[in-house]
């Protein structure tokens, strides 16, 4: 039985703000590619936030996510852009050739140059009671309520105050669902100051130097202990939702199957493909953007999409150089100023220091970038 | 933070001083995040976010007009509209508000400060709503005016602060999985480690870890912590599970050209 096969000059794997603002700029620049997506909607994330974003203009500020998202997939298609959603890539094999599952079957696709935007997942890690029902990443909660409109639960504890804590946290209470709290571990709040700001004026504790120590019930979850770390004392929070904000790593598997360089960079949350400005990986004609080059806000995810497809049309010879290289500077430049205040800072240092590397290094230069590396592939 | 436009009340005295003359921003953003959109709401330019994306918003009361499109466009709901006009110890309020209840003028709210608790039991003078196709609710409340800048938001009903319950003693931790597709024990993986094994391969093998229907995606790291320990080594340079096809799961029917 021989699998079906299709070939195309451009496969972007990630319908996100990322793989979306990869498509439109390289179907702007005469390359309209095919998205694969294994949601059912365009838009990955932002289909799910229903705040209002922050960046600029170019990013659609002050716009809530789905009306982001709603706006590139329609910028997409009036492009030429080919969607196909429902769509799992299983495999990207060393030759350059995509393993996909869709309505038409598993096939076997030959990209010309592959972008891959697949976007970063949300950590977790074990501790007593962590299998119970109820316990679930700020993600998936976060998908129920704002995707499907469904509670979680009656009432939650948010662990974690960074900006998908305390984000998160806000808009159970917009479903109506009561948030007991949102502990953190740090001495400080990691999100924005905004987003701490809009959930204490509902009246939900963020407490600071507190840590989750196990989630309680027989069959769900029915309360869940914290340590207050200051006092070594232990509180119990009767919740039935647990819900878990603890950071994201980049969705690298598609990436270290290609063989494409994996480095580690904490600041950027883990192992991710090796990159250079443009987005190009150490694998000829494959691009990384988005989470999965770092994970960052989706106003970056955009501005790195719009640089991955401007350089998948400018390698394929369909972009004039000059015009290549005036797109890229202005998008670089506007990088540059979204990782520009204190919050982006730490991601701005790392990014430098992998875009540092040229091409292949060797291990020793990596470790003098102060780059942990390693191959994807043994 | 390091910036020669911070400025702690961002301009809080002219806007006090302004609003004696009617509605006027306030503006409580104290961080220097990537973020402009009041700066582009505002129809008269009373708004800069120069010279950069991630510079404070400077605010004109001169010639800000009140029209609380910034108040209703702010990603972090930090802008409020401050109006003294009455001047007979009162001040009108304006916030945004994003939560259920669909309020209607007139009703009696609670008027929150920054930590949730009521400033004062106010009446909704105003509903408005901007900013497209999904509004922001603009709610203006009439208050004292000693508090009008310390209001940061209305609620329906006060919800007591749960400091959760203090426990005697701390329950000791019982074993728990650490992979659960697999169910394998942290305390398994514990004796493994301690019997020699020092890689991800053969703590897979020894224990089935990751060998699941995730594949490691949930167990990887705490895995690699776990050996890391053991070693005394760095979590990051013990390794990952090697990525094989299919990254998600499939029929085995469906790879061999079945399509149902």
């Amino acid at each position: 039985m021989k699998l079906r096969r299709e070939s195309h000059p451009l496969v972007v794997v990630g319908a996100g703000p990322a793989g979306l603002c990869a498509a439109l700029e390289a179907a702007e620049a005469g390359l309209p590619p095919l998205v694969l997506d294994e949601g059912s909607r365009g838009g990955g994330q932002l289909v799910k936030q229903i705040h209002r974003f922050f960046g600029s203009r170019e990013h659609g500020a002050g716009k809530r996510g789905f009306q982001i998202a709603e706006e590139l997939v329609s910028g997409c298609l009036g492009k030429g852009v080919e969607i196909r959603l429902g769509h799992k890539v299983l495999g990207f094999f060393p030759d350059g050739r995509l393993l996909v599952d869709g309505d038409e079957g598993v096939f076997v696709l030959q990209p010309g140059a592959t972008i891959l935007a697949t976007g970063a997942v949300e950590k977790s890690f074990p501790f007593p009671g962590w299998t119970l029902p109820g316990v679930m990443g700020a993600g998936a909660a976060q998908t129920l309520v704002n995707q499907h409109r469904v509670m979680p639960g009656k009432r939650a504890l948010m662990v974690g105050a960074g900006n998908v804590g305390l984000i998160v946290a806000y808009q159970l209470l917009q479903a109506g669902v009561e948030v007991a709290g949102v502990i953190e571990v740090n001495r400080a709040v990691g999100g924005y100051a905004v987003h701490a700001g809009r959930l204490r004026r509902e009246g939900v504790p963020i407490l600071l130097r507190h840590r989750l120590r196990a989630a309680e019930g027989k069959k769900e979850v029915e309360s869940v202990l914290v340590e207050d770390m200051e006092r070594g004392t232990w509180k119990r929070f009767s919740v039935d939702t647990l819900c878990l904000a603890v950071g994201m790593a980049p969705q690298a598997e598609l990436a270290a199957m290609r063989g494409c360089r994996l480095v580690y960079l904490s600041e950027l949350g883990g192992f991710l493909p090796w990159h250079d400005r443009a987005m190009r990986t150490d694998r000829p004609g494959v691009y990384v953007a988005g989470d999965l080059a770092g994970v960052e806000e989706a106003s970056v995810a955009m501005d790195e999409g719009r640089l991955a497809g401007l350089a998948a049309a400018l390698d394929a010879g369909v972009l004039d150089p000059g015009e290549a290289a005036e797109r890229m500077e202005e998008v670089m430049d506007r990088l540059e100023l979204l990782r520009g205040g204190p919050f982006g800072e730490p991601r701005r240092k790392a990014k430098e220091r992998l875009c540092s590397m040229t091409g292949l290094v060797t291990g020793g230069a990596g470790r003098k970038a102060g780059i942990r590396g390693r191959t994807g592939r043994r | 933070m390091g910036s020669e436009v911070t400025d702690e009340t961002n301009g809080w005295q002219e806007a006090w001083e302004a609003a004696e003359n009617g509605a006027v921003a306030v503006m409580d953003c104290h961080e220097e995040i990537p973020c402009n959109p009041c700066q582009e709401a505002c129809p008269n330019g009373a708004i800069r976010v120069e010279p950069h994306v991630c510079a404070l918003p400077r605010l004109d009361p001169g010639a800000c007009n009140g029209c609380g499109r910034c108040v209703a466009l702010c990603p972090g709901m930090a802008v409020f509209l401050l109006d003294r006009r009455e001047r007979n110890g009162f001040a009108r309020v304006t916030v945004p508000y994003e939560m259920g209840g669909k309020p209607v003028e007139g009703d009696v709210v609670q008027v929150v400060d920054g930590e949730g608790k009521a400033l004062t039991e106010g009446k909704i003078l105003k509903v408005r709503a901007w900013g497209g196709e999904a509004p922001t609710l603009l709610l203006t409340v009439r208050v004292p005016e000693e508090v009008a800048l310390k209001v940061r938001g209305v609620r329906y009903r006060l919800i007591e602060l749960d400091e959760g319950l203090e426990v005697e003693n701390a329950p000791p931790l019982l074993d728990y999985p650490i992979c659960r597709c697999e169910d394998v024990s942290l305390q398994n993986v514990r004796e493994t480690l301690r019997s020699g094994v020092r890689s991800l391969l053969t703590l897979r093998r020894a224990t089935r870890v990751g060998l699941g229907y995730c594949q490691g995606l949930f167990c990887q790291s705490s895995l690699r912590e776990e050996l890391a320990a053991a070693a005394g080594r760095e979590a990051w340079k013990m390794g990952s599970f090697r990525v094989r096809p299919p990254v998600r799961p499939v029929k085995l029917g469906r790879l061999g050209g079945e399509n149902a």
